[in-house]
């Protein structure tokens, strides 16, 4: 890699580098100021801080080059999975306004912007030395995240995480280790050799990197981690790990698998991979149907989504990866939005994490029970919310590009799922029960959040973006 | 294909009998011994071809260049496996009578069809690896198997030493074939053995040298032997098949395999006979301590492997795997036959609390009297003729030491295996007997009582069903007949010796013995009656049989703590190795605050109540669940990417 590092390439990092430097500015201003706003103000400079790398991300939008001799590029997927990534900071960073102690917020805050500078280090990452850096730079701090808060269940989250994942990151390192071998370089635009095409220590390092991918995905089987550690940390880190962490991952895999391999025999190398996905569009939604725990069902759902997501890129045209990203930020946004409308029923110990606590709330706190109505309904995917023209989309690639089975599985996926969401809605509008949880009256940030969120997954509907 | 039925029908055995076994109940064990039937005759048709040159190839698949695995089935492989699914043919229909009541009866015989599987695999591959993974499954099953009453603390603990033990010798055999595959490229064994002259001595010498380690471990040899008598905590049909017929010869069969490289060093062939001859006369002093019928046994099994050891080790490849194929039959007929004893003594396992038995276990008198026989070489039955020809063979390669030590472990066989034979069978019972006056040990009291728990006794003696008695009636048979195979007129055209003719070229050197075969025949059979007369001497005669109490007293008070103490070597092994891999795990239980590990299992058993139905059975909390989850998924994952490259 030669030495001369130009201005063009600092700039490509720039969004990243205002990141991190807020976090430490979030630091040094809980330091400073010991007042009762001190929450409201470590929560406002992580948002500017998150808004102004947006700004900067969304600046480079249209331009095309690679920075630091390709270890770093920037273009249009790097543009958008780094959009998503700042929402799902966003939209999670905002809940610490509903919860959380306030001693620690500043803490986990700092985290929270340094693992968002790991995923999108990894959205644009052009070389696998590159794409670890990102992924320890993400799951580090995001250990130590899950582990923040002083519930017993967070502690056990955090060591469950750092135990499984790194297992998976051996995997992953050891496939890039023979992927190194068999190509001699660690640059991506390096797997396109036609002669990889039928080398075995290619094959076996493509096999190895994509259970460390299916493993951060939480796709089945390495899916299992999931439930355990979304239900076991706190809820804005929660929000996060459905959201941020998938952007960056689902950066690395578009980049690697799709656009990095020999085109001979991809399909043959990609094969596991879309079966992959089609099981964990049915675990995952057989595995909500029976949960009492909210986070633990988004788990589910979550593994059930980026299934979908998966399925989108099956065929590897841009109509389906343009399907793909449409549908992820539908999913972005209506993820952080159920988390948002947890996080305004929620205490001190989560209550708005308990499925129990939901009934009757279309009485009780009727603008959240609506707002959660929709989320619910774009997770089923029913118009008229973006849920629905995502699957559509999805359904078409899929269709068009031969893997009807994938749409099959995704029907039928979909149908168990209505199931586990509209179990929620009617008990949301059932009369018969009126349990009353102790919550809080009115949250500002996390309604905020909530009513963007409900009001994006009902607008993208009407502007579908596409390229 | 024959071939993959002959290997692939145990597994499918295993398999039925672990996932079918509530439902199957007691036809789990007459399935299991079916798969093995079917195993043997599958090999048995093969004898034909296997014998041509070349023998029976069977080409699996390839993985990249180099990297081809297959199957091969020559006289040396074909001896081995008609031996484990024909011998263990048997054991599996004793174990249907030895094992009937266990709750654990078709796990047991998913076990030992597994075994039968890993050990095919291991004598059947063309190639290192799949001989390195049934090494591998071998010592697994014997754990298993081992540890099978896993509710006994002894078993446990014997099951975690072999285990242990066990793991050092795959290392060795791992460095090996790290060695030869970065040095020929290949892991055939042909593609080895064929490169194997341009090796450089030491390199040679360090392959020799890790295979053997693996070797001794499996197949107890001096210091790694520690393992085999303490393996006698499994079930008696386990101590037979597995620790006396089968798997604790692989070492044998891996030496006699890698006839060619050993042939280039002359260096490894000194290590390894020095060392089986070594575990020969180890074996057999220290047989002449044991009050465990198992344990004399076990321990006469080390000695005799020790004979192999050293016969294949200095080049008699012919009479170390011809001593293999006799010892297979008497030494499982000895331990069937002892295991008859014990299932009508219920359960008792010290010869000093038998005596007498003769009128009450007729059968197990004759076939342990028909085995003592056969081991001690007595001219006619098979011991007879393998023994000689390994002593022998050692003198014509140019040892005449270890001629020396092999004549002496045969005085020393003949010494305790008649002492075994004599106080079990003559004299009055001595059941009734209190242990104290026997000089028995209160805890040693304490840990027979608790012994063989599968037993659904009575209260008194009961007879075994025929399932029991048949196998060690027709063991008899070739215990006494095997050996005539070896036989022949003009010592050179015997059926053993044309029959292995392409595989173990008669070697050079040989023939230039100082002593003629008869001659040493003659010396043989001396050292061997002087031990008999020993044991005679103090166990047999009238006097001796009358103050049995007294003198088994006596012989137990007495007995050299050196000997008790097998040489102190158990004590340094245990020192180094066991505790050393337990401390180990210590310290890692340390470093992951143990609080934290226990309030995470704690934490999820609460967390873990409303789950699917379907995902709940993976879904336990327990992060091991979850690995275990994940490295089945990269198994199969792996097995697409590394066998699914196109071509």
């Amino acid at each position: 890699m030669s030495a001369n590092v130009t201005n063009a390439d600092w700039a490509a990092v720039l969004s990243i580098a205002v990141l991190g430097a807020t976090g430490l500015a979030v630091l040094v201003a809980d330091l400073l100021a010991r007042t009762f706003v001190r929450r409201y103000i470590a929560i406002a400079i992580a948002m500017i801080g998150i808004i102004a790398a947006g700004a900067i991300v969304f600046a480079q939008y249209g331009t095309h080059y690679s920075a630091f001799g390709g270890a770093f590029v920037v273009d249009y997927a790097s543009v958008l999975f780094q959009g998503i990534v700042l929402l799902g900071a966003l939209g999670s960073v905002i809940l610490y306004g509903a919860i959380g102690e306030e001693r620690r917020i500043a803490g986990a805050l700092a985290l929270m912007l340094w693992s968002a500078c790991g995923a999108m280090l990894m959205s644009g990452a052009g070389n696998l030395m590159t794409i670890f850096l990102g992924l320890e730079l993400l799951s580090l701090a995001l250990y130590a995240l899950c582990g923040i808060a002083e519930r017993a269940g967070a502690h056990e989250a955090a060591l469950k995480y750092l135990i499984l994942s790194s297992t998976a990151t051996g995997f992953l390192l050891y496939g890039m280790g023979l992927l190194f071998g068999a190509t001699g370089s660690v640059a991506l635009s390096a797997l396109s050799n036609p002669a990889l095409a039928t080398n075995p220590i290619f094959w076996t390092g493509v096999g190895l990197f994509f259970v460390g991918i299916a493993f951060k995905l939480s796709l089945v089987p390495f899916h299992t981690w999931a439930p355990d550690v979304y239900e076991g940390a706190p809820l804005p880190v929660t929000a996060f790990m459905s959201v941020a962490t998938k952007a960056g991952v689902l950066a690395v895999l578009v980049r690697v698998f799709l656009w990095s391999l020999p085109s001979q025999h991809v399909s043959d190398m990609l094969l596991p991979m879309w079966i992959v996905a089609g099981i964990s569009m049915i675990v995952g939604n057989v595995g909500m149907l029976a949960q009492r725990d909210l986070k633990r069902m988004l788990a589910y759902s979550g593994i059930a989504q980026i299934g979908y997501i998966l399925a989108a890129l099956a065929g590897g045209s841009a109509e389906g990866f343009n399907a793909a990203l449409y549908y992820f930020a539908a999913y972005s946004f209506m993820n952080l939005g159920a988390f948002a409308v947890a996080a305004m029923l929620s205490g001190d110990r989560e209550e708005g994490s308990v499925i129990a606590n939901y009934s009757g709330l279309g009485y009780r706190r009727p603008w959240a029970a609506l707002a959660m109505t929709v989320f619910l309904l774009a997770m089923a995917g029913l118009p008229p919310t973006a849920g629905f023209l995502g699957k559509v989309f999805i359904l078409r690639s899929s269709v068009e590009t031969g893997y009807v089975w994938l749409a099959a599985l995704l029907i039928v996926g979909t149908a168990i799922s209505l199931y586990a969401y509209g179990r929620i809605v009617r008990a949301m509008y059932d009369r018969s029960t009126h349990p009353v949880p102790a919550a809080k009256p009115f949250v500002p940030l996390a309604a905020l959040s909530a009513a963007i969120c409900a009001i994006a997954v009902i607008a993208l509907t009407f502007y579908p973006f596409s390229r | 294909m024959m071939l993959l039925l002959a290997l692939l029908v145990p597994l499918a055995g295993a398999i039925a009998c672990w996932a079918l076994g509530p439902w199957l109940r007691n036809l789990a064990g007459w399935l299991a011994t079916a798969a093995v039937g079917i195993s043997f005759v599958a090999t048995l048709l093969l004898w034909g071809a296997a014998t041509q040159p070349g023998g029976v190839h069977l080409a699996l698949f390839s993985w990249m260049s180099g990297f081809d695995f297959g199957l091969t089935l020559d006289p040396l492989s074909l001896l081995w496996a008609l031996i484990i699914t024909g011998v263990g043919f048997l054991i599996h229909l004793y174990s249907i009578g030895y094992m009937h009541g266990d709750r654990a009866f078709a796990r047991f015989f998913a076990y030992m069809n597994f075994f039968i599987f890993a050990m095919m695999l291991l004598v059947l591959s063309d190639n290192w690896v799949g001989l390195l993974v049934g090494w591998g499954l071998v010592g697994l099953a014997s754990y298993f198997l081992i540890g099978f009453w896993f509710e006994r603390r002894s078993a446990v603990a014997a099951a975690r030493k072999a285990f242990i033990l066990n793991v050092i010798g795959d290392v060795g055999i791992m460095f090996a074939i790290f060695l030869i595959v970065a040095n020929v490229h290949s892991i055939r064994f042909a593609d080895t053995f064929a490169a194997s002259a341009t090796f450089g001595a030491p390199l040679l010498y360090a392959i020799c040298a890790g295979l053997f380690i693996g070797a001794a471990a499996k197949s107890a040899q001096v210091p790694l032997h520690t393992w085999l008598p303490d393996a006698m905590e499994g079930p008696t049909p386990v101590s037979a098949l597995i620790h006396a017929a089968t798997m604790v010869t692989a070492g044998v069969y891996l030496v006699a395999r890698c006839a060619p490289l050993w042939s280039h060093s002359p260096r490894a062939q000194m290590l390894v006979g020095t060392i089986g001859a070594l575990t020969a006369i180890v074996g057999a002093i220290l047989g002449t301590a044991q009050w465990d019928i198992k344990r004399i046994l076990a321990y006469s099994t080390m000695s005799q492997i020790g004979y192999m050891i050293m016969g294949v080790g200095v080049g008699a490849y012919a009479g170390g795997v011809a001593h293999f194929f006799t010892h297979a039959f008497f030494k499982a007929q000895l331990f069937l036959a002892s295991g008859l004893i014990i299932h009508a003594l219920h359960n008792e396992q010290d010869v000093r609390k038998m005596g007498g038995l003769r009128a009450r276990t007729p059968l197990a008198f004759w076939a342990i009297l028909v085995g003592v026989l056969a081991i001690c070489g007595i001219p006619g039955f098979s011991g007879f003729f393998s023994k000689d020809q390994i002593i022998q063979g050692v003198l014509e390669n140019g040892h005449p030491w270890m001629y020396g030590v092999g004549l002496l472990t045969a005085g020393i066989t003949a010494y305790y295996m008649f002492r075994l034979f004599f106080i079990t069978f003559l004299g009055e019972y001595r059941g009734n007997v209190d242990p104290a006056q026997l000089g028995m040990a209160p805890e040693a009291v304490g840990a027979e009582v608790a012994h063989e728990p599968a037993s659904t006794g009575s209260g008194e003696a009961h007879a075994p069903a025929w399932v029991m008695n048949l196998p060690v009636a027709l063991l008899i048979v070739p215990s006494v007949l095997a050996g005539w195979l070896l036989f022949s007129t003009d010592g050179a055209s015997s059926p053993w010796s044309r029959f292995f003719a392409a595989q173990f070229p008669t070697a050079a050197q040989a023939s230039a013995a100082a002593v003629p075969e008869w001659a040493t025949a003659l010396i043989a059979l001396g050292v061997v009656l002087a031990g008999i007369g020993v044991a005679v001497a103090r166990y047999a005669t009238r006097s001796a049989q009358a103050n049995a109490v007294a003198r088994l007293r006596d012989e137990s008070l007495r007995m050299p703590k050196l000997l008790v103490n097998a040489f102190y070597v158990d004590t340094l092994i245990d020192g180094v190795f066991v505790r050393g891999a337990r401390l180990l795990g210590s310290l890692f239980g340390r470093i992951l605050d143990p609080h934290v590990i226990d309030g995470a299992v704690r934490g999820v058993a609460a967390s873990a109540v409303g789950f699917g139905v379907l995902v709940r059975a993976l879904q336990s909390g327990l992060v091991r669940a979850y690995a275990l989850v994940i490295v089945l998924g990269v198994g199969c994952f792996l097995a697409y990417y590394v066998f699914g490259i196109p071509r």
